[in-house]
């Protein structure tokens, strides 16, 4: 277990949003917003990483490499944990993934 | 790790399937190809995208509200501070124009609207003056106020 001061990211709560599969995307109803977004690779499977426990950029990283080859679109050079960063952006900007605090549970 | 330990009964799998003899002898580096391509098709990839590339599209529902909202929203007949009358084809007319009437004391709620447009009339008119108040309301466009409650009110299901 990881015990750093880096942020964690939580999905958000599951009965927050209905997900629904849509031949290789994914549609997310996010109830509060009443909006639906496509998700497109590795969205949904950041959301499902996220979805039990808060974990780190690097956390995260790790656990794709371990479970997908895992294929990095054009600049080959930029860290994985780079481009998951960017990808947890998108998501917390939207409102499905939580940025929970570095100690502790919860925020 | 559990991702990775149910990568590795994947591939496992995916070995013992090389190993049936569909397509006849193998040498050996053949096999070994198997099996890496075995490795490979076990582990699913997973397109990451660039970092500067997003994987998320919106949809915003312009015009949707939630269920409950739509039929508590409310529409001004007409926006406020306007001053003007509304004549019986809805359009704003200056005050006193013979015929037309004046702004409503109070906004419409969406259920109000919703059920003057199945023919009863506006709370507190007659019903020239609610048919007026009504065109009025069919004519309003996006970004006037009570727009996106009346076309919420189009939406199917209402």
């Amino acid at each position: 277990m990881q015990d750093d001061e880096a942020s964690r990211f939580a999905a958000v709560q599951a009965d927050a949003i209905l997900r629904e599969p849509l031949d290789g995307f994914e549609a997310v109803y996010h109830r509060s917003s009443g909006l639906t977004h496509l998700l497109a690779e590795p969205a949904p499977q950041l959301l499902d990483l996220l979805t039990d426990t808060p974990l780190t950029v690097a956390e995260i990283a790790g656990q794709l490499e371990g479970a997908y080859d895992l294929v990095p679109d054009g600049e080959a050079d930029i860290p994985i944990a780079e481009i998951v960063a960017h990808r947890l952006e998108e998501l917390a900007a939207l409102g499905l993934v939580l940025k929970v605090a570095g100690k502790g549970p919860g925020r | 790790m559990t991702g990775q330990s149910g990568a590795q009964s994947r591939v496992t799998s995916g070995q013992m399937m090389s190993d049936t003899p569909e397509t006849g002898p193998q040498t050996g580096s053949q096999a070994g190809q198997a099996s890496a391509d075995a490795h490979r098709v076990a582990r699913r990839s997973l397109l990451l995208g660039a970092a500067a590339t997003s994987a998320i599209v919106s949809i915003r529902p312009a015009l949707a509200q939630t269920a409950g909202s739509v039929l508590n929203c409310e529409i001004p007949v007409p926006e406020r501070g306007k001053g003007m009358f509304i004549d019986a084809n809805g359009e704003l007319v200056a005050p006193d124009t013979p015929g037309a009437f004046p702004p409503s004391p109070r906004d419409f709620t969406g259920e109000e609207v919703r059920q003057a447009l199945r023919g009863r009339t506006l709370p507190g008119t007659s019903p020239e003056q609610s048919q007026a108040y009504l065109n009025y309301i069919r004519r309003l466009q996006a970004g006037q106020s009570g727009f996106t409650c009346y076309a919420s009110l189009q939406m199917p299901g209402r």
